[in-house]
């Protein structure tokens, strides 16, 4: 099926070589062959479960093959674990963050290899010159001496990226690099990668977004089903060309029917709300009726995290009201907003959206579970438990071996289906979705935007919180945009002046 | 450890889960028999001796479940508080106050029936072990003060407590050492397989194991304190009161600590005194963790640490075998059972 390796390519600074992983009954790298040569991008795209995340573990040292090897500066190589393989230069960022929370930016960045003054301590001023000096390297400017856990998610991208830099990689491995970045911030790290690649670093990155690969990539390898089905020139490639090798078949498009918007659902009225960081959200007001979706547009971190929290109110409202089917909900707790038809899918899958340990059917019942049909008494009634959620599960057609294996054993897209599946189970008044697609495959986005459209037709409210703007420009039949904490703009459905969209995201006010 | 492999976790075959709960105590014995052969003894005579002293017979076998009922229920105490996310290690100290609240009403209403007694003598043991664990619940779950610390330190304060009381106003009238008046006769618990200290504590206590596994597997507030244990962004993102259920979770874990102290008053010592528990209620975090927190595991380990310390009080007698012996396999056991918890810990860090 693939070539064996013949002679020793020292341009070849990281490979595979026809490398197997299985887990079980599934292979999950079936005969892999890929090659980054020395100062190139290389971009690995792939559905989720194609086995990139497979195949990037092997190649950091983090797994090791059953079958084949890792090529180093085109040497067979076998790694003794993720530390042997950052002695050779090869080091990774992954798709969850490994800054430690309580440290600041600067000392995340010189942890483990600090520099230290004669009398052991570290030496901050040397600590800021390297970081200065790899901020010129990059092309960004940060402000060090944030705490982690108050720094927006693309600042701590960033972050993470140079903090391999600065402990001497040079074969940079990045997971998804811009998963949750806004459009913005996605050129600037696609700058960066760009910028290192000048420099002579090696980049291989996974990523889901065709734009990005096709704007930075110099190779695209692409997976599918664990195997590597061929890789690209960049001038040979196109996003149909790509897109055709990643599915294999053609995704269904969208069925979009006439908007029949109904009552007012959700109602929020000159809403404040202090935010953790310096935004603060002011004077909002919105009202979505039922059969209407209503996308908020905006960078991250410029009041959709606000919004979030105080209509499900994990965050406290300063002043404004908030209602839902006419019953003031302002003051309540989750439980009572969830009970009187508030739905709410989380932006952070893996944290809050779901919880990995717990069943699938764990993961889908909860915050059902007290339902009079699924609770008498105190007591669960299993069986109709599980009826329930088997036929849910195969309705929102996700894909899984059995639905009492924890929900971490599911792909990224099929985890994401179970978070949808749950949040419109009986059908809620109002469904607040925040980025519903992230990290998701394209025939899984597919899916659920159709799952979203399904629900509006049904009389459904959403308020769509999204970095994607394809997303909120399919969906959408109203986009909000917002900046600094305020409303910036509005535009209805078919408006295409995505330029004029992306100004206002960036604080310009429409003229009246 | 950095360097090694990582292999994803293979999805729990029952029988995997039994293999992997068994390795900390093949290890201990593995570790303990090279002790014991450096020390000079034959570790397979010191193991068959240890067995024959804990189920050699009906008599043996009492002892061991005599000695098994407090750690039931302290693993018990300690499990429920951990499946809400709670590491509560204050098990100790509402055993020191919920065992002197039933000696207590044991000796001051003597008048009164035994059943009457009893099951007054048991609730003012739950009762006041539950309000030992009203604080550290309400700091943890209001506050977010770390409950090791405070339930830690809540300890010394009920050991020192309890010893102030027994050495003043409720020592025992002509009693030069630190302890209350023996209970009623009536108090005492009825024994199950008299002249053994086996009581219906023991009953008790495993109807209590029961009790938790249905909780824990059939009911809706069992299901919420486990997914507010996993993931209590999840749990409070679903509705569920993650704080309350803190609360809630740990006055059960107090009540069931006091509880394990009045079934030892009023079953087996009679009455309160100074240094009442041997270290019970940390006993109790080994059971929890080497069960794994479910019901059938936590009765084996109870068992298991029950009968080493039957077997270890009397193997001195038979043989020359000293009894630090046992307190080291004891030791082993609960070390290897914890660091197969700290790697638990570790890899749900690295999942979060």
């Amino acid at each position: 099926m693939t070539e064996p390796t013949t002679g020793m390519d020292p341009n070849i600074r990281l490979g595979a070589s026809n490398v197997t992983r299985r887990f079980g009954s599934v292979v999950a790298n079936d005969g892999v062959d890929f090659k980054a040569e020395r100062g190139t991008v290389h971009a690995i795209v792939g559905g989720n479960g194609a086995g990139k995340s497979t195949l990037m573990r092997i190649l950091q040292g983090m797994d090791r093959p059953d079958e084949g090897f890792v090529l180093v500066d085109g040497v067979p190589t076998v790694f003794l674990g993720p530390a042997d393989a950052f002695d050779r230069g090869i080091g990774m960022v992954h798709q969850e963050f490994m800054l430690v929370p309580g440290l600041t930016l600067l000392e995340n960045l010189v942890l483990a290899k600090e520099p230290t003054d004669k009398l052991g301590r570290i030496d901050h001023k040397a600590a800021l010159e390297a970081a200065h000096h790899l901020e010129k390297l990059a092309g960004v400017t940060l402000d060090w001496h944030v705490l982690e856990q108050d720094a927006p998610v693309h600042v701590r991208q960033i972050v993470e990226i140079l903090r391999l830099l600065y402990r001497g990689a040079d074969v940079l491995i990045l997971d998804e690099p811009t998963a949750v970045l806004a459009p913005a911030q996605v050129n600037e790290v696609i700058a960066l990668l760009g910028k290192l690649r000048s420099e002579g670093r090696t980049i291989i990155f996974i990523s889901h977004k065709l734009d990005e690969v096709l704007a930075v990539a110099d190779r695209i390898t692409v997976m599918r089903n664990g195997r590597a089905i061929g890789s690209l020139e960049r001038q040979q490639a196109s996003k149909a060309r790509l897109a055709e090798m990643m599915i294999g078949e053609v995704v269904a498009r969208l069925e979009l029917r006439e908007q029949k918007a109904g009552a007012e659902v959700l109602s929020i009225e000159h809403l404040d709300v202090a935010g953790r960081r310096q935004v603060k959200l002011k004077d909002f007001s919105l009202a979505i009726r039922s059969g209407e979706i209503v996308g908020i547009a905006g960078v991250a971190g410029n009041g959709q995290d606000e919004i979030t929290g105080a209509v499900t109110g994990l965050i406290e409202a300063e002043s404004g009201r908030i209602r839902i089917g006419g019953v003031d909900i302002t003051d309540a707790s989750l439980s009572v907003r969830r009970a009187a038809g508030l739905s709410y899918l989380s932006p952070d899958r893996a944290a809050e959206g779901l919880c990995l340990q717990a069943s699938i059917t764990d993961n889908a019942i909860a915050g059902h579970h007290r339902a009079s049909r699924f609770c008498a008494a105190g007591v669960t009634r299993l069986g109709a438990i599980n009826r329930h959620i088997e036929n849910l599960l195969d309705r929102f057609a996700v894909k899984r071996g059995s639905s009492a294996l924890p929900a971490s054993s599911l792909s990224g897209g099929n985890q994401q289906k179970v978070a949808v599946a749950r949040e419109l189970d009986g059908d809620p008044k109002a469904l607040i979705a925040c980025q519903p697609t992230r990290g998701v495959d394209i025939r899984g986005i597919a899916f659920i935007h159709q799952c979203l459209l399904d629900y509006r037709d049904r009389g459904g409210a959403v308020l769509l919180i999204s970095e994607e703007l394809d997303e909120l420009l399919e969906l959408a039949d109203r986009i909000v945009v917002i900046y600094g904490g305020e409303v910036t703009g509005e535009v209805g459905r078919g408006a295409s002046d995505v330029a004029e969209i992306g100004r206002m995201m960036l604080g310009g006010k429409v003229a009246a | 450890m950095s360097d090694a492999v990582i292999i994803p976790a293979k999805t729990g075959l029952p029988l995997n889960a039994i293999a992997s709960a068994l390795v900390p105590l093949v290890l201990a014995l593995v570790v303990a028999a090279v002790v014991l052969a450096l020390a000079g003894y034959n570790p397979f005579e010191v193991y068959r001796l240890l067995a024959v002293e804990s189920f050699g017979s009906s008599r043996r076998i009492a002892a061991t479940l005599s000695s098994t009922t407090p750690l039931i229920l302290t693993g018990l105490a300690t499990a429920i508080a951990f499946r809400a996310g709670a590491f509560n290690v204050g098990v100790e100290g509402c055993i020191f106050v919920g065992g002197l609240a039933a000696a207590y009403v044991g000796f001051t209403y003597a008048g009164l029936p035994g059943i009457v007694l009893i099951v007054m003598g048991l609730a003012a043991s739950v009762i006041v072990g539950a309000l030992w664990m009203l604080v550290p619940g309400l700091l943890k779950a209001r506050l977010d003060v770390d409950e090791v610390v405070t339930t830690l330190m809540l300890n010394f304060i009920a050991i020192s407590l309890t010893a102030y009381l027994v050495n003043g106003p409720l020592l025992a009238p002509g009693s030069a050492n630190s302890a209350t008046p023996m209970v009623a006769t009536a108090a005492r618990l009825p024994r199950l397989m008299p002249p053994s200290t086996l009581n219906i504590g023991f009953i008790i206590a495993v109807l209590l194991l029961a009790l938790y596994w249905l909780w824990g597997n059939r009911t809706a507030l069992g299901f919420e304190t486990r997914l507010a244990g996993l993931n209590a962004r999840f749990a409070t993102a679903q509705g569920i009161d993650v704080p309350m259920l803190i609360i809630k979770m740990m006055l059960l874990s107090g009540a069931i600590g006091g509880l394990a102290g009045g079934i030892h008053a009023l079953g087996t010592v009679g009455r309160f005194v100074s240094g009442f528990s041997p270290g019970y209620g940390f006993t109790g975090i080994a059971v929890a963790l080497l069960g794994r927190g479910t019901a059938p595991g936590m009765f084996l380990a109870a068992l298991l640490f029950g009968a080493l310390a039957t077997s270890g009080a009397t193997i001195q007698l038979f043989s020359d075998v000293p009894i630090e012996i046992v307190d080291i396999l004891q030791g082993m056991i609960m070390i290897f059972a914890v660091a197969r918890f700290g790697w638990i810990f570790a890899r749900r860090r690295r999942v979060a």
